[in-house]
């Protein structure tokens, strides 16, 4: 019985959700959550952040300006729960993916996203997926920081 | 098909089959004959209704029944979905049509309990598959979901004036030196503009309805209703409400807006 509940347990566990620490600072959870989900900060090195947040008035081309003691704030969450400051299993698997010193600046460009996402083009085409970075179109839980696969 | 639909009417075929099945076991009796053959044969049809709605699932939804592989760990639906439908729809038709069968030849009535009650087995390991898959995440979603609800209807319905709104409008009314307009507030947030060409206009991201629910043009999150009879809080926060105008206005309109055009934009979706 006992061998039994281990080999239902190992088949199943491909089915545990890959989890990335979400943002707890409720300033920076509203202010990232307003024009798009408050991406969990383990997605991106540190120095990713920080390049990022020096400029929130050509943020992707969009305005993000914002008061500079806001700004200096969020900036402060998103280094220290950064991919290789405090991002835990779900930071390390993203360095390990990418080229050391590489300052990505968009989630999907990271070497560990475009591994995970090696999905056919009608995929993104689905209604409600607009771009690559809406999460939620696919993984109804990611603002919990839940990325399961259903 | 959308998702929604599609998962929508997964629940109603599992609640179909589910209430077939347990009206089926519970009057296997003699006594309950009758009751017990419509049952079989309504499990029976929705088994058959369950091909029909895998042909009429989109490409890569919940309705379609995919053929079992070992891809575990891929992106995806669980590959344990497929094998539980491979498993358990034939394992339930079996236990109805040997019900038929039992109904002509009562010797095959052994071979149609034991069926029934393997089905039953399978049935409850689905159960507790699935219970394994989410872990209770779905239920917990659907609770605080509920809760949202009754909170949302507990509030009552929204208060006409917000004395946080009132003091926004006040300063802006201060600095422009005159009266507000709700139709100039409406032409602003209705105006095409040429600033940017993925935010030509207000309506671009909040729609032509304000009271309806709006997506960012680029990112694709959804944006609350701006118009104060379906979103209560809007215009509530005056640091909020400056950062926006700070930022939408030069995104759509290429320049500030004046006192003026706040108050008028207020003035319109706190009317809206």
């Amino acid at each position: 019985m006992k061998k039994f509940a281990l080999a239902f347990c190992l088949a199943a566990s491909p089915a545990l959700a890959d989890f990335a620490p979400p943002i707890t600072d409720p300033v920076t959870l509203k202010a990232c959550g307003e024009c798009h989900m408050a991406f969990q900060p383990s997605f991106l090195p540190a120095r990713s952040w920080d390049k990022m947040m020096a400029n929130p008035a050509d943020h992707f081309g969009d305005n993000a300006t914002m008061a500079p003691d806001k700004a200096a704030q969020i900036r402060k969450v998103l280094m220290d729960g950064a991919a290789d400051t405090n991002g835990g299993r779900m930071g390390s698997k993203v360095m390990k993916r990418q080229a050391a010193g590489a300052t990505p600046l968009r989630i999907t460009e990271t070497a560990w996203f475009q591994r995970k996402h090696d999905l056919p083009e009608r995929v993104w085409k689905r209604p409600g997926v607009v771009t690559k970075s809406n999460c939620v179109a696919c993984h109804p839980a990611a603002e919990k920081g839940i990325y399961e696969d259903d | 098909m959308s998702p929604k639909l599609e998962f929508t009417l997964l629940r109603l075929w599992h609640a179909a089959l589910a209430g077939g099945f347990v009206v089926a076991y519970v009057t296997a009796d003699e006594d309950t004959y009758r009751m017990h053959v419509f049952a079989g044969y309504w499990v029976l049809g929705a088994l058959a209704s369950r091909l029909l709605l895998a042909l009429a699932g989109s490409e890569a939804g919940p309705l379609r029944l995919r053929r079992p592989s070992l891809s575990f760990g891929k992106p995806g639906r669980n590959p344990l979905f497929a094998w539980m439908a491979a498993l358990l729809l034939p394992a339930l038709a079996l236990g109805a049509v040997s019900g038929i069968i039992a109904d002509g030849i009562p010797k095959a009535e052994d071979l149609h309990e034991g069926l029934a009650q393997a089905g039953l087995w399978l049935v409850i390991a689905h159960a507790a598959t699935i219970a394994w898959i989410f872990q209770g995440r779905r239920i917990r979603e659907f609770l605080s979901g509920a809760a949202l609800i009754a909170a949302v209807l507990a509030a009552g319905p929204a208060q006409a004036g917000d004395p946080a709104r009132d003091a926004i409008l006040a300063a802006y009314a201060k600095e422009a030196g005159q009266p507000f307009s709700a139709a100039r507030g409406e032409a602003l947030y209705r105006s095409k503009n040429t600033a940017s060409p993925d935010f030509a206009s207000c309506a671009t991201c909040h729609t032509n309805d304000p009271a309806a629910r709006g997506q960012h043009a680029k990112t694709g999150r959804v944006i609350e209703p701006v118009a104060v009879s379906a979103n209560p809080k809007r215009f509530t926060d005056a640091a909020k409400v400056e950062e926006r105008f700070t930022r939408d206005c030069q995104t759509v309109l290429g320049r500030a807006c004046s006192a003026l055009e706040k108050g008028d934009y207020v003035t319109f979706l706190a009317a809206k």
